[in-house]
Formats: structure tokens, C-alpha cells, sequence
């Protein structure tokens, strides 16, 4: 059975009176447990608008969406916070940490949002951060690191409390090609690692080289 | 939940130019409240020590009706009991007789209407603080049987000195005429121009003479350990005495002009109190509303994460709560030392010493600070800093993660 199955999804958007905008027609795909999947294609294709829908951020027109046999569309918007916290890891483009909490307080929020004692959290978040290369910078708070740090806590912060599936919405766009290629060989060997499935979505012709699945988009439909 | 009063604590420090402005806006509006209600309650509790101590008491007992109509007939006819009874009253520091009677004085020259109040010297010291009006001759003794007192303006008006005759002319009890020819021992000056013009003091004991009311008194007035306690001792004596013949009366009662003037004042008071609540709300407002807009994104991330909108909600309303305890702490030190130095120095208003004289207060205001008005004002500023979290705790949490996110 595939992880995620998505039979065909429709997003439209309306934008002033009667003026609707279609950025997904119609689209079928699967993806399977562990996968490296990257959903790419120029600016304007629906890829943002896919992995959104996928990481259960925002409600398609029509179609479903399942996780392994549960159709997420079908989960009321109060119940979804929940979900989004069990389920699914976030990494967003650069700034998506929360400027107040260090490094490690940024790793453990999720499992402080799940309820995990603090022994257990302080335990896996130094853990993962030493996993990531950041163990000498524990404490610093995100205005005290390079874009390239502040990405990788928010690796750690999405695997940590090992979420099925891991989405990455242009991670590499603030990055320069050193820093994004030290990432993506991060994540792909957490990837090889601990089996968590990393759906991205990007125009990055790196990430897309080192993706196991590529899914393109054009004008809000599958390409190939 | 730690951890959500930790991000807000660090908000508040994130931004310390924006919190410093917040928290004087709320320091000083409640500095001011507490200063402005501590001088508004020194204020009254002059007025009313002064208005009580001057003639009137703190509580009055009469006949039934006497305070209405102010006649000779209502009288008490049996002082003795209510004093016995008074006598074991834990609150009630001293009590004295007084006869009370309208009638007409007259010196050689001229002629005035006056209130004739018959007093027990000796007593009267105790309730009240006319004898230290007295700014020329001295107060009535227990032998001034012939001794009158009374005002300086009075006194200019009939054109009479010190050791001067004057007489009394009225109605009796009996109604038979009463009239008296007595010596200027003393001239007093209150300030009070009602007094200063119509009042003349005799002794009870030639009050009773002159009135033929023997064994009898128009009033006893009491003077209490504390005159906040006025209303409670007055429903204790009306339980002990409990009798349907006497009105027990505490200075409320006595002078309803006065008590409906701080009435005014209190009123007054809530204007302002509204004034600095509505400055204090917008300030906090202001901080925590643009705090929320700026991290429009930082919330979405927040809601992706899976932050409940209960949990954004707490985080809001822990951030404004912080900057009202903080401003409250500061403003409430702030108001408390104020009165406190400002309590024993007093505030100098001679400049407005006969406006003040008129409304029983002297020209020092001594502010007074009452815990109970410290804390409903702290409560307001708390009570105030949560609601108006309200709004930007609702935007917070009501924001969808995908536009949130988004947004710059």
C-alpha cells in the first residue's frame, strides 16, 4: 500500500469577484513509503500549492488525499492540527524557526506540542542536533546562526519526533550551493537511515539530481 | 504550557524599546489612578473629619422627627438610659447633650436670627472641635452660666465685643417666652460663614433654664474611634436601643449634601479611572497587536507545526498579561510612594484656602492610600490587559498556516 495516494485533486483559487485561478487540474500520483520524491516545475505550476494539500496546510476543491487508508480531506480543520503534529515533519524555505527559542527549544517544540516528558525531549533533541552537526550551537537562538545552521535545526526539528512523512517547500532557495548540496546530503542520508519519506517541492536542479522519484508539474497538472 | 509563557516573556523582551513605551504608558496611568484616588480619599476623609468634629458629630441621636423639623417639642426625654447604654459601646470614643433651638439675639444696636445651641463644655471638647475656633476670649466652662460664644461675623454684625451683653429671645417647651440677657465669653471663626454668621453657644445647663427643659436634651452627638465605622455603630445602637421613638443618625444622614458631594467626587473618579483605562488598553494594544502582525509568519509556522489555536491564543493573552503585571507593579510603586511622601508632607492649596475652607477641607491635602482602592485599580489594569488581547490573540490563531506562512 503507498504511504500517500492522491486521486484527483483539484485547488482553485478565487482572486477578486468571479475571477478563479486553477493551480492543480486534476492530479493523480502516489507516493511510497521512504521515498526521495521531488515535485518540481517552473514558478506558477502548482508544485507549492501540491505539497501544501499533501502536508494537510490547506483543503483541495475536490479530490482525496489518503495516508496510507485515512482520506485527510475528510478530517474537520480542528482535528487537522493534530494530524499535522503526528504525522508530518516541516521544512520550510529560510526564517521558519521560532526567533524566541534556541536552537534545542526549536527541536523539542514539537514534542513539547505531543506531550513527551522533558527528560525524553531534551534527550532526543541533543541527539538529533549532534546528528545534524549542530551540537556546539545548542543554545544559540536563530539570529545567532548562518542560514545554513538555521536550516539544518530545521531538519532536526521536522525528523525528531519521527514523523512519517517529511515536507520541504524549497529548502534550498536561500541557501548557497555548498550549504544546499551539505543539506541535501543530510537529509538523504537521515533518508537512508530512519526510512522517513521526504516529499520536496522545488525548482533546484540539485535537489532534483539527487531526488529517487521526480514529479513534474505544468500549469497544475503531472507532466510526466 | 512553559513554554508558550516563555515565548511570550521573550517576546516582551525582544522588542524593549516598544515594551519600555508600553510599560510607562501603563506604570504612570496607574501611578496616576492610585495617587489621584489616594488624594481624593485624603481629600474626603478631611471633609468629613472636619465637617464631623467641627459641630455636627459622627452620629447623631435625636427624638424621632427632630432632624426634619428641627423643633423644641421633639425632644429626648430620658438621656440617661441611651448614655448608660452608650457607655459600653466598644466604638464610641465620647458622646455630649446639646439643646437646639431657634431664636432671635440682640445687642444694643442690632438684632439677628440664629440657631441657639446649649452645650455641655466639658463634653463638647471631646465630640467636637468649635472650642479651638475660638480665636478671641475663651471657650464656655462649666460655670459660664451666663456665658455666650458665638461668631465673628456674627459678632460684627451686631457690633459687640468680648464681655458685651447680648440677649436671647425664643419660645420656651412650656411656650412661654424665653429670654436671657448673657456675656460675650468668646468669638469663634470656622470659616463656615453659615456658622460664623448664625450660630451662638450657650451651656446646656442655661439652655435648659432658659427653654425649660429640664432633665431633657434636643440631641447627644457622638464622636467615634473611627469615623468609617459610622454607619456600622449606628445600626448597633439602634438594635440596643431599640426603640422606635429615637433616630439614630450617622453623618451620612446627618448631611446629605456632603455625602452626596463624594458621591460627585467618586463619580468623578470613574471618569477618570475610564480615562487611563482606555490609555492603558490602547498602549498595550498597540504593542501586542503590532508584535502579532509582525510575526504573522512565525505564527503560521507555529499552526503547521500543530500548535492548537488554543494554545496561540494562551501565548497572546501571556504576553499582554506580562506587560500589564510588569507596568502594574511598576505604576502601583509608583503611586504608593508618591502618596506615601506626598501623605506626610501634605499638598500645599492655600491658594485656594477659602474655596477649600467652604467644603470643610483645609489648605494641606494629605493623600491617603487604602489597600482596597490599590488593588481594584491593579485588578483593573490586569482585568484590562487581558481583554484587550482579545483581538490580537483571535487574529493569531485564526490565521491559515499556508497564507500565514506566506506573508512577510
Amino acid at each position: 500500500m503507498s504511504l500517500i495516494k492522491i486521486n484527483n485533486l483539484y485547488k482553485t483559487y478565487s482572486s477578486g469577484k468571479n475571477i478563479m485561478t486553477e493551480a492543480l487540474g486534476g492530479v493523480n500520483l502516489s507516493i511510497e513509503k521512504g521515498d526521495f520524491t521531488a515535485i518540481a516545475g517552473p514558478s506558477g505550476s502548482g508544485k507549492s500549492t501540491l505539497l501544501n494539500l499533501i502536508g494537510a496546510l490547506d483543503s483541495p476543491t475536490r479530490g482525496s488525499i489518503f495516508y496510507e487508508n485515512i482520506d485527510i480531506t475528510k478530517i474537520p480543520l480542528n482535528k487537522l492540527a493534530l494530524f499535522r503534529l503526528e504525522e508530518i515533519g516541516y521544512v520550510f524555505q529560510a526564517y521558519n524557526l521560532i526567533n524566541t527559542l534556541t536552537a534545542i527549544e526549536n527541536v523539542e517544540y514539537v514534542m513539547l506540542l505531543q506531550g513527551i516528558s522533558n527528560q525524553i525531549r531534551r534527550k532526543k533533541s541533543i541527539e538529533i542536533l549532534k546528528r545534524v552537526g549542530l551540537e556546539p550551537y545548542i543554545h544559540r537562538f536563530p539570529n545567532e546562526m548562518s542560514g545554513g545552521q538555521q536550516q539544518r535545526v530545521a531538519v532536526a526539528r521536522a525528523i525528531v519526533a519521527e514523523p512519517k512523512v517529511v515536507m520541504a517547500d524549497e529548502p534550498t532557495a536561500n541557501l548557497d550551493s555548498k550549504t544546499a548540496e551539505n543539506l541535501l546530503d543530510l537529509m538523504k542520508e537521515l533518508n537512508e537511515e530512519k526510512g522517513i519519506t521526504f516529499v520536496f517541492s522545488t525548482h533546484d536542479q540539485m535537489i532534483m539530481s539527487k531526488a529517487r522519484k521526480l514529479i513534474l508539474l505544468k500549469d497544475g497538472k503531472i507532466a510526466t | 504550557m512553559f513554554t508558550f509563557i516563555k515565548i511570550a516573556w521573550r517576546n516582551i523582551i525582544r522588542n524593549k524599546k516598544r515594551s519600555a513605551i508600553t510599560l510607562s504608558a501603563v506604570g504612570f496611568g496607574l501611578g496616576a489612578l492610585i495617587f489621584i484616588r489616594a488624594f481624593v480619599d485624603g481629600a474626603h476623609q478631611q471633609m468629613i473629619e472636619n465637617y464631623t468634629s467641627l459641630v455636627s458629630g459622627q452620629i447623631q441621636i435625636h427624638a424621632r422627627g427632630f432632624h426634619q423639623k428641627e423643633q423644641l417639642e421633639i425632644y429626648i426625654t430620658e438621656p440617661e438610659k441611651i448614655s448608660s447604654s452608650l457607655k459600653e459601646n466598644p466604638y464610641i470614643q465620647s458622646f455630649t447633650y446639646r439643646i437646639k433651638a431657634a431664636g432671635l439675639v440682640s445687642s444694643p444696636e442690632h438684632s439677628a436670627g440664629v440657631y441657639i445651641l446649649g452645650i455641655d463644655p466639658r463634653h463638647e471638647k471631646k465630640v467636637s472641635t468649635i472650642y479651638k475656633k475660638v480665636k478671641e476670649g475663651t471657650f464656655l466652662t462649666e460655670s459660664s452660666d451666663k456665658g455666650i460664644i458665638l461668631g465673628i461675623r456674627l459678632a460684627e454684625n451686631l457690633n459687640v465685643g468680648l464681655d458685651e451683653k447680648i440677649v436671647i429671645m425664643s419660645q420656651a417647651l412650656d411656650g412661654s417666652i424665653a429670654a436671657g440677657a448673657f456675656h460675650v465669653k468668646g468669638l469663634f471663626d470656622t470659616g463656615t460663614e453659615e456658622i460664623d454668621k448664625g450660630v451662638v453657644i450657650i451651656t446646656h445647663k442655661a439652655a435648659e433654664e432658659l427653654f425649660v427643659m429640664h432633665d431633657k436634651t434636643s440631641e447627644i452627638a457622638i464622636r467615634l474611634k473611627n469615623v468609617e465605622d459610622a454607619q456600622k455603630v449606628s445600626t448597633l445602637i439602634r438594635q440596643k436601643l431599640n426603640s422606635s421613638e429615637l433616630e439614630i443618625l450617622p453623618w451620612q444622614e446627618v448631611s446629605t449634601v456632603l455625602e452626596q458631594w463624594i458621591e460627585f467626587d467618586n463619580g468623578f473618579i470613574y471618569l477618570i479611572v475610564i480615562v487611563v483605562m482606555i490609555v492603558v488598553a490602547i498602549g498595550i494594544l498597540n504593542t501586542v497587536l503590532m508584535g502579532v502582525l509582525e510575526r504573522t509568519r512565525e505564527f503560521g509556522i507555529l499552526l503547521a507545526l500543530g500548535t492548537k489555536r488554543k494554545q496561540i491564543l494562551a501565548m497572546v493573552a501571556w504576553e499582554s498579561l506580562f506587560l500589564g503585571v510588569i507596568g502594574s507593579l511598576f505604576g502601583s510603586l509608583l503611586g504608593i510612594l508618591l502618596t506615601l511622601q506626598l501623605g506626610k508632607t501634605g499638598i500645599n492649596l492655600s491658594m485656594f484656602s477659602s474655596a477649600l475652607t467652604s467644603f470643610y477641607m483645609d489648605p494641606y491635602i494629605y493623600p491617603v492610600s487604602k489597600t482596597d482602592h490599590i488593588i481594584i485599580s491593579i485588578a483593573l489594569v490586569l482585568v484590562t490587559s487581558i481583554l484587550v488581547s482579545i483581538y490580537p490573540a483571535w487574529h493569531a490563531a485564526n490565521l491559515k498556516p499556508v497564507e500565514a506562512i506566506r506573508s512577510i
